[in-house]
């Protein structure tokens, strides 16, 4: 029996040092994603599995474990940790007394679960010194600021780099990917306002040429990015990146002339030709 | 000494346990029907009566204090006269206990669903009921200490410290959060406003799991476990240590529930420690049952009845650690508001209170009958049901929690919100809401092979109304304090007792709530916050009675996946008028914090009437009867003149022209619903809800809003 638990603890060793191996190659390339995480998922799950085999056959019925050198140790700690009386001894410890039949027994309470309380009023002392002795307790909106100011500067260097489109560099695009990619945010995000085919319910007409706020993809594009609040429309910046209220604002503007079934009656000013010169401009430009 | 001849009465355990295992049916049903309305909306068949907002705190009122309530003053009534070796004090008291008590509960299920409700979760029940509550509560304490201070047994059991520490702090929980100015009958407004209403709300909410789901049934736990598995209590002294332990930290945690909101960080580091602090005393109760059960393990195998407790003792254990670990910030950012903190809850619910209620019931109807369990068989199936209904219940409820909480987080990397639209997520776990509802489902048709079992029990067996017994009384104690002896010695004087525990339990409570009452530093006053105008008020009151917050919370937590999302976060300047706090604890919907003026009037309008019409696939009910129902104005002025003695800046006179004021508000978002071709009568009450609707948030909007 003792060679069977030999076997299976080399094993365990084995692996162990076979996939503490594969982590540290992995975390040397530097690669810090999704994989490195399933694979350090994988890598535990596989030990606890081979630890509860180990276990499982160390202490199978069958299996006489007496002076096991293994389990030695592990059976010091458990009956350090427990302090469990056995059985036999269990007379000397009952209280004389009982309450309908019920009768207590005077076992010393467990030292893990001595460790466990005073580990835990240590560590609550810890918390309470860290965040409001030696700091000075403003902890969520220290954290909220952090967390906003990293967002800052990774949104300036998306900007930086043209990943980010505002209404003064923004475009009017009529590319068929570009078209069809508008309708698709439009059917998730405007039907329930501005009906399927643009004639307008709850958000005015998009097919006429009577616009409330301007139209041209400048002022089309700056209505969605932040909304009219006052007449009920949301603004989208928060949801909708630039380049989808972009895709989504061409997509608006090639409704213009259509003929919806229900459209709502115009609403706005009449939206110049010289200006929809200019917006061609800047495409051409 | 002379042996005395006496009775136990078990009719009252009878009447308590007949009606828990009613009210379980009931409450089980309700709560398997709001389950389903997550999915199937419409389940509410267009009634006010049974909408989900209406219902589920019919539903949690039903199992905790009707089911859980029962079996606690049952299993009290037993076990206490037993280990005090006397009949309860006064048979007048326990029969007035018991009727009071159903006519609660009967005057809950009525009210609730007719809106009657503070919406203060698990203290929705109004004025009147509260006080009744109060009365019927003294009459339990009062019978109670009665039986202990006449008792025959020199010593006080463990089970009954815990029953004095129940009493004593549900006491103390109910009448301070429960303090209201009534404005009419079924109508109050709390006295504390905002975070502070949250504070004493989350005291109580947090405590009443603490002492009404926990320190009694450890009680029922240290009479019935040991009894039915005919072992001895494994450690008096740890009874000792996690007993006090227990109810001292307790109280402290409640802030826990409030993590990453508008409570200063101080309040909320209290919380989670002290929940920290709380892993060991709770398994101290655990250990004590498990541990107790140390050479009948065997026993196990083949008795349904200590199969139900270990697998109850087992998920209180399990629970009362997932608690704390939820209790950390950076878990609590995750399974705040959502299904994850609903499945924690019936874990312990389900397997804490509702196994080990079995087990008791299975174990004591045939001892008052004076008979055998009819099957065995029965009762372990019931088990395996049940305890399969708890693993279709939890797990997936972990798996939408974190995973809407994922998605709630989630970023593109163009730095906007991967999910913007919530209902998208709300889409994304309605599979998990059908499997949970299925695994509910499971656990109330095992209600019903109790219920036979337990019947066909009763039917071969005949009832033992007053069970006999005899006792020697005893003597006066005179012994001093020894070293070491203290707890002995306190175990006789149960006077004492109870108010060392009152003691104990008023620490943490009053630490927390005093200074938040008291420093202003606490809440920074924000200049732009003002009252809310009369028809915002009432509107309100509408989205109390109607329990939007269920669903809805008001809390922007300072997340920038929140506040991207929703807007600024909520500041503790917010609340001072808010009688009460409506701040929520889940978010089946989005936050509505920022609402105001984020959509127009009329959208609104439409989607009260139809939500999928504006969200389509939506799992909000339709609110129809908004639009036929007049809105009461009569109480316009009693309104304002309570919510000027709660100190609501109302100038004085103001209540003569609310009403007025009223009508104007009600008329401007009529004719604006008219010229974006939506006709509406302006004294309906969704006018009302609009007009609050539109009010959330918009004071501390600043300046983007001002600009309209």
């Amino acid at each position: 029996m003792k060679s069977i638990n030999k076997i299976w603890f080399s094993v365990f060793l084995a692996a162990i040092s076979f996939f503490s191996y594969s982590q540290t190659s992995a975390a040397t390339e530097g690669s810090v994603d999704l994989d490195a995480v399933m694979r350090t998922m994988l890598v535990l799950t596989i030990i606890v599995i081979l630890a509860v085999l180990w276990l499982a056959i160390v202490y199978s019925e069958k299996n006489d474990n007496e002076g096991d050198d293994f389990l030695r140790p592990i059976r010091l700690v458990t009956n350090y940790l427990t302090r469990l009386q056995p059985m036999e001894k269990e007379k000397d410890l009952l209280f004389h007394h009982d309450f309908d039949g019920i009768r207590e027994l005077d076992n010393r309470i467990p030292p893990w679960f001595n460790f466990l309380f005073y580990g835990t009023i240590i560590w609550a002392v810890i918390y309470l010194f860290v965040f409001h002795v030696f700091d000075d307790g403003q902890i969520q909106s220290k954290e909220y600021l952090a967390e906003v100011k990293q967002a800052g500067l990774e949104r300036e260097i998306l900007i930086k780099t043209g990943a980010f489109i505002n209404e003064e560099s923004v475009t009017l695009l009529k590319d068929a990917a570009t078209l069809s990619e508008g309708k698709d945010i439009f059917a998730k995000n405007c039907v329930t306002c501005h009906t399927a085919d643009g004639g307008g319910l709850v958000g005015p007409n998009l097919t006429d040429e009577y616009w409330i706020n301007g139209g041209g993809i400048k002022n089309v594009f700056k209505t969605i990015k932040n909304g009219v609040p006052a007449k009920g429309m949301i603004s989208w910046q928060t949801q909708l990146d630039s380049k989808k209220m972009q895709a989504v604002a061409s997509y608006v503007l090639s409704l213009q002339g259509t003929k919806p079934a229900n459209p709502k009656a115009p609403e706005g000013t009449k939206w110049g030709e010289p200006k929809a010169d200019s917006t061609a401009a800047a495409v051409k430009s | 000494m002379q042996l005395e001849k006496f009775s136990y009465d078990n009719q009252i355990v009878k009447q308590f346990m007949l009606a828990a295992v009613i009210f379980a049916v009931v409450g089980m049903l309700v709560g398997l029907i709001i389950a389903i309305q997550l999915y199937i909306p419409e389940l509410n068949l267009g009634l006010q009566y049974i909408t989900f907002g209406r219902i589920r705190p019919l539903h949690t009122n039903a199992v905790i204090f009707a089911f859980v309530g029962n079996i606690i003053f049952g299993g009290v009534y037993y076990s206490l006269q037993r280990v005090m070796k006397a009949r309860m004090f006064s048979d007048f008291l326990s029969q007035f206990h018991f009727w009071g008590w159903q006519l609660i509960i009967v005057a809950a299920a009525v009210s609730l669903p007719l809106g009657i409700t503070t919406s203060k979760e698990y203290a929705e029940l109004e004025w009147p009921i509260d006080l009744a509550i109060a009365v019927i509560w003294l009459a339990f304490g009062t019978n109670m200490l009665g039986t202990i201070i006449k008792r025959r047994e020199e010593h006080i059991y463990v089970a009954a410290w815990f029953y004095i520490a129940t009493f004593v702090t549900i006491t103390v929980l109910h009448v301070v959060n429960s303090i209201e100015l009534p404005v009419g009958m079924f109508k109050s407004y709390s006295v504390y406003a905002g975070v502070q209403d949250a504070l004493v709300q989350w005291w109580y909410g947090h405590n009443a799991v603490a002492f009404f789901l926990t320190t009694p049934y450890l009680g029922l736990m240290y009479y019935f476990l040991p009894k039915a598995a005919n072992r001895p209590v494994y450690s008096y002294r740890l009874s000792i240590l996690h007993f006090w332990a227990l109810i001292f930290l307790y109280i402290w945690a409640g802030p826990h529930h409030l993590l990453y909101s508008s409570l200063p960080d101080w309040a909320q580091s209290l919380g989670t420690v002290f929940s920290i602090m709380l892993i060991a005393p709770s398994w101290g109760g655990m250990l004590n049952g498990l541990l107790t059960l140390r050479g009948a393990w065997d026993r196990v195998r083949d008795n349904p009845i200590l199969k139900f407790m270990v697998v109850a003792v087992t998920a209180y254990g399990m629970s009362t650690f997932e608690g704390p670990m939820m209790s950390l910030k950076n878990v609590n950012a995750i399974s705040h508001f959502t299904d994850w903190t609903v499945g924690h809850a019936h874990i312990g619910a389900l397997g804490w209170n509702g196994l080990m209620s079995f087990g008791i019931l299975y174990w004591l109807i045939p001892k008052m009958w004076g008979t055998e369990l009819f099957s065995k068989k029965l009762a372990n199936l019931h088990f395996w049901v049940a305890t399969l209904g708890i693993v279709f219940y939890a797990i997936p409820m972990y798996w939408s929690g974190i995973a809407q909480a994922l998605m709630w987080k989630q970023f593109t990397p163009l730095g906007v919100l991967q999910y913007p639209n919530f209902l998208e997520t709300t889409l994304q776990i309605l599979p998990m809401h059908v499997i949970r509802s299925f695994g509910g489902f499971l656990y109330f048709l095992g209600m019903f092979l109790l219920i036979y079992n337990l019947l066909a029990t009763a039917k071969q067996g005949s009832f033992i109304k007053n069970e006999e017994a005899e006792a020697s009384p005893i003597e006066k104690a005179t012994d001093k304090i020894k070293r070491g002896m203290f707890h002995r010695w306190l175990e006789k004087r149960p006077v004492k007792f109870a108010l060392l525990a009152l003691v104990v339990i008023l620490i943490g409570g009053a630490v927390q709530i005093i200074p938040m009452l008291a420093i202003d530093s606490n809440i920074p006053t924000i200049a732009s916050i003002k009252p809310y105008t009369p028809l915002e008020l009432q509107g309100r009151d509408i989205y109390i009675r109607e329990g939007c917050v269920s669903c809805h919370s008001q809390l922007v937590r300072p997340f920038r996946s929140e506040t991207e999302r929703y807007g600024e976060y909520t500041k503790a300047g917010e609340g001072v008028y808010e009688h009460p706090f409506l701040w929520g604890s889940k978010r089946t919907g989005p936050d509505l914090q920022r609402e105001g003026g984020k959509y127009g009037n009329l959208w609104h309008f439409l989607h009260m009437e139809d939500p999928r019409s504006m969200s389509p696939g939506s799992i909000m009910p339709r609110y129809p009867w908004l639009y036929t129902q007049t809105l009461d104005v009569s109480t316009t002025k009693t309104k304002i003149n309570a919510m000027r003695s709660l100190g609501v800046p109302y100038a004085e006179g103001y209540e003569e022209i609310a009403e007025q004021d009223l009508l104007k508000q009600a008329d401007a978002i009529t004719k604006d619903l008219l010229n974006n071709g939506a006709p509406a009568e302006s004294d309906k009450e969704i006018i009302a809800l609009i007009s609050y609707l539109q009010r959330l948030g918009t004071d501390i909007k600043g300046n983007k809003a001002a600009g309209k």
